[in-house]
């Protein structure tokens, strides 16, 4: 915690980035103390967590080198941060006093370099943007979260994000060419953009996944690929709720066959109805791939999977069409999040989920056991269900999606009585099973705790990590490593 | 009392893309691809409806609420959601895929459900939206309190329960608010309410209520013309996007009042003089 107060805080980062881009306003500050884990509490207005001091603006990566120097000196903690839409509670200010650094107004695309098929760009620059704009040229980040309207780069490369082409392209961090960041002590670091190295540690990871307990992101290049999206096809399967395990071995065998569509979907029924209802029948569960890339090489992944497919009499095909109109729509932004607060507000009724990963032999126990443990010991709950969304060669992920109505309950006590309970028997049935209990969200605050289950013997280098390079613990702490109660 | 919520399952015309306003071989624009969801100004009725016993414990007021929808069978799980929030029975009358049942229509089949109710079961109010977002013709209310010979109350935005064979009715008129106490039966079309969004039912009142059978009724069972109103509907000729778009000018001036004088001099005043 702060070794000097609230208002010298305040005054010593207005002395390094001047008034203007020093924010004390309380709405803002109130807002900046949560993220989306604390959804509800956000909706009502009710903020739990210590109001950070200040926001700061920051537009360069010396100016942040200051302000860290600063923050180090006097032991503030502070949150990183870019778009502000985590989930995890990886923003949340759990200390008092803490300065939250808003890096979005780094928001310069440095370079396109269609030749190495890369792009830097500054930490701030929104993603939508970014591959709305490469597109035009014919290129394509490959990277396409549902957050893609909100997020930016760097809170992206912290939180370790993937996209929905993943089976194609993978997760952000096989996209990452080169990074420039700020470590507590000021020192900016920048790592080289090169195509592969051997030498030493690929220490590109100690930036990727930080979540912002180790360093501030200022800087990032990303691959470039051919945006070809005259030749993407698409598949669909429909099969009965109860085949969830043929399905997640559909996945499973395409992936085996070596087949790389860029995306490879199961949805359970009761997910599956809030997305196609339009069409599908109650009950069914559905299997969806896409093919992307060059002319000659979609059709011959449509043609495979469809020959694997076809030996399976459970699994009734749809009309790619419905899948084509569907993907179009699968983003998140801005006005889906306020129609959602007004929704919130007047049906006392919540959606959230939990993206976790498993290997192929145990992905259908952790998805059955988990849904079935929270519809027995959990109340009020108005959906459960999920879909596998990444696949790999070893096994998948499981996005488990979860409404409840909330009763008798008061904004500050939600977490406890609801989320954080169905977030408990997940990761204790993840844990269980050897899968991951965090796929591509992070770990957040919300999930420290399992942190140590989670990382078994390996703890030891996450934790010499953290301590390396933030020995003063000023980084976003509580986020990676639970604080110390 | 009983009340009938009458509602709309529509297309979520949102998720429409702007490529699909296309009128097809049918002449209709194809939206089975995208989800359905409550009428807007259904679901807000059907709220307030549900609302009702709510607020009326402890008066001793009963009341019992049925809906019914004109619709394909899509329809059915909505129905089964209000089951669960505890709506006593749920009625679909089927229509016929791919043909669009005109309020003319939609009027008659509620008016000749209503009528068939016996005296002492008979229906105290309908409720329903004062549009759907499919047709916009904001005259299904109307025609069915025609055809009912009962009046009716539009842009309500509140039910609330009041003395016997009353309803408490809060509508907005022009500049306000309107509370009237209202004799029943009566016709209640719900606009712009507050609360739009009705509740969830957990999965436990799902399985509980939400599978008890819903009662299926061909139109010609109700009423025996009913083919020839579809033929009297409106047909889709075609369909041309609205052009939104706008021309920008940027003022340059070096204070308020010398851009306040540009914007009257260059573009106002001419348009003002034509008036």
């Amino acid at each position: 915690m702060a070794i000097i107060s609230r208002e010298q805080i305040v005054e010593g980062l207005v002395k390094i980035l001047g008034q203007d881009r020093v924010i004390t306003d309380e709405k803002v500050l109130k807002e900046s103390s949560v993220d989306r884990y604390r959804k509800y509490e956000q909706v009502c207005e009710v903020y739990t967590q210590p109001i950070p001091a200040a926001v700061v603006n920051v537009m360069s990566a010396e100016e942040v080198s200051e302000v860290l120097k600063f923050a180090n000196e006097n032991e503030i903690n502070v949150v990183p941060r870019t778009g502000h839409s985590a989930i995890e509670g990886g923003l949340e200010t759990a200390l008092k006093d803490s300065v939250v650094i808003d890096g979005s107004g780094m928001n310069k695309v440095l370079k396109v370099d269609t030749y190495n098929m890369q792009v830097t760009c500054q930490c701030g620059v929104p993603l939508q943007a970014l591959d709305d704009m490469l597109r035009e040229k014919g290129y394509t980040t490959g990277h396409s979260p549902q957050s893609k309207p909100l997020a930016q780069m760097g809170g992206l490369v912290a939180t370790r994000s993937i996209g929905q082409f993943s089976t194609l392209y993978g997760g952000i961090e096989d996209m990452i060419v080169g990074l420039e960041a700020v470590f507590p002590n000021g020192k900016i670091c920048r790592i080289k953009n090169i195509p592969r190295r051997a030498a030493g540690p690929d220490i590109r990871h100690i930036i990727c996944g930080n979540e912002g307990a180790i360093c501030f992101i200022t800087e990032v290049t990303m691959k470039l690929y051919k945006w070809q999206p005259e030749n993407n096809r698409y598949i669909g399967y429909k099969l009965d709720d109860q085949y969830m395990k043929l399905g997640f071995d559909c996945l499973r065998e395409v992936m085996v066959a070596g087949y790389r569509p860029s995306f490879a979907r199961l949805y359970d029924a009761a997910d599956a109805n809030m997305h196609f209802s339009g069409w599908l029948e109650e009950g069914k569960a559905i299997l969806i791939w896409m093919a992307e890339g060059p002319a000659n090489i979609t059709p011959a992944i449509e043609a495979g999977i469809k020959e694997m497919m076809s030996k399976h009499p459970e699994l009734e095909e749809v009309n790619p069409a419905l899948i084509e109109k569907w993907y179009e729509g699968l983003n998140w932004g801005p006005e889906q999040i306020a129609e959602e607060a007004e929704e919130i507000k007047a049906t006392q009724n919540i959606g959230i989920t939990t993206e976790v990963s498993g290997s192929w032999d145990n992905i259908y126990e952790i998805y059955k056991t988990s849904c079935d443990r929270i519809l027995a010991e959990v109340p009020d709950m108005t959906l459960m269900g999920g879909h596998s969304s990444h696949s790999y060669i070893n096994g998948t992920n499981m996005y488990f999606v979860y409404y409840y109505n909330i009763v008798d309950c008061a904004p500050e006590e939600e977490i406890n009585k609801y989320h954080d309970r169905i977030n408990q028997i997940i990761c204790e049935q993840v844990l269980k099973y050897g899968g991951s209990i965090v796929h591509h969200h992070g770990l957040g605050k919300a999930r420290a705790k399992y942190v140590t289950q989670e990382y078994g013997s390996s703890y030891y280098m996450l934790k010499t990590l953290k301590q390396a390079f933030d020995p003063n613990g000023i980084m976003n702490m509580g986020t990676l490593i639970p604080l110390r109660k | 009392m009983r009340i009938l919520g009458c509602f709309k399952a529509v297309p979520a015309f949102d998720l429409l893309r702007e490529e699909d306003w296309v009128a097809d071989d049918r002449l209709r624009v194809d939206t089975e691809y995208v989800k359905l969801e409550w009428n807007c100004f259904d679901e807000g009725a059907l709220e307030m409806m549900r609302k009702l016993p709510e607020r009326s414990e402890g008066t001793g007021a009963v009341f019992e609420l049925d809906a019914l929808t004109v619709g394909k069978k899509k329809a059915d799980s909505f129905l089964k959601l209000l089951y669960a929030l505890g709506f006593s029975h749920a009625v679909r009358v089927e229509a016929e895929e791919g043909a669009y049942a005109p309020p003319e229509l939609v009027a008659e089949l509620i008016a000749a459900y209503v009528r068939r109710e016996k005296e002492d079961r008979a229906y105290d109010a309908v409720v329903t939206g004062v549009q759907s977002a499919d047709g916009s013709h904001k005259k299904t209310p109307y025609l069915l309190a025609e055809l009912l010979h009962w009046p009716c109350i539009s842009q309500v935005i509140s039910i609330e329960p009041a003395e016997k064979g009353c309803l408490k009715v809060i509508s907005q008129v022009f500049g306000g608010e309107k509370t009237q106490l209202v004799r029943l039966p009566c016709v209640l079309a719900v606009g712009n309410a507050p609360c739009a969004y009705l509740r969830v039912p957990t999965l436990k009142d799902k399985m509980r209520l939400g599978n008890r059978p819903i009662e299926y009724l061909a139109p010609e069972a109700l009423l025996a013309d009913a083919a020839a109103y579809r033929d009297r509907g409106e047909k889709l000729l075609g369909l041309r996007p609205v052009d939104r778009s706008r021309d920008t000018v940027q003022i340059e001036g070096g204070s308020p009042e010398e851009k306040a004088r540009i914007y009257y001099e260059q573009y106002l005043k001419g348009r003002l003089l034509k008036l």
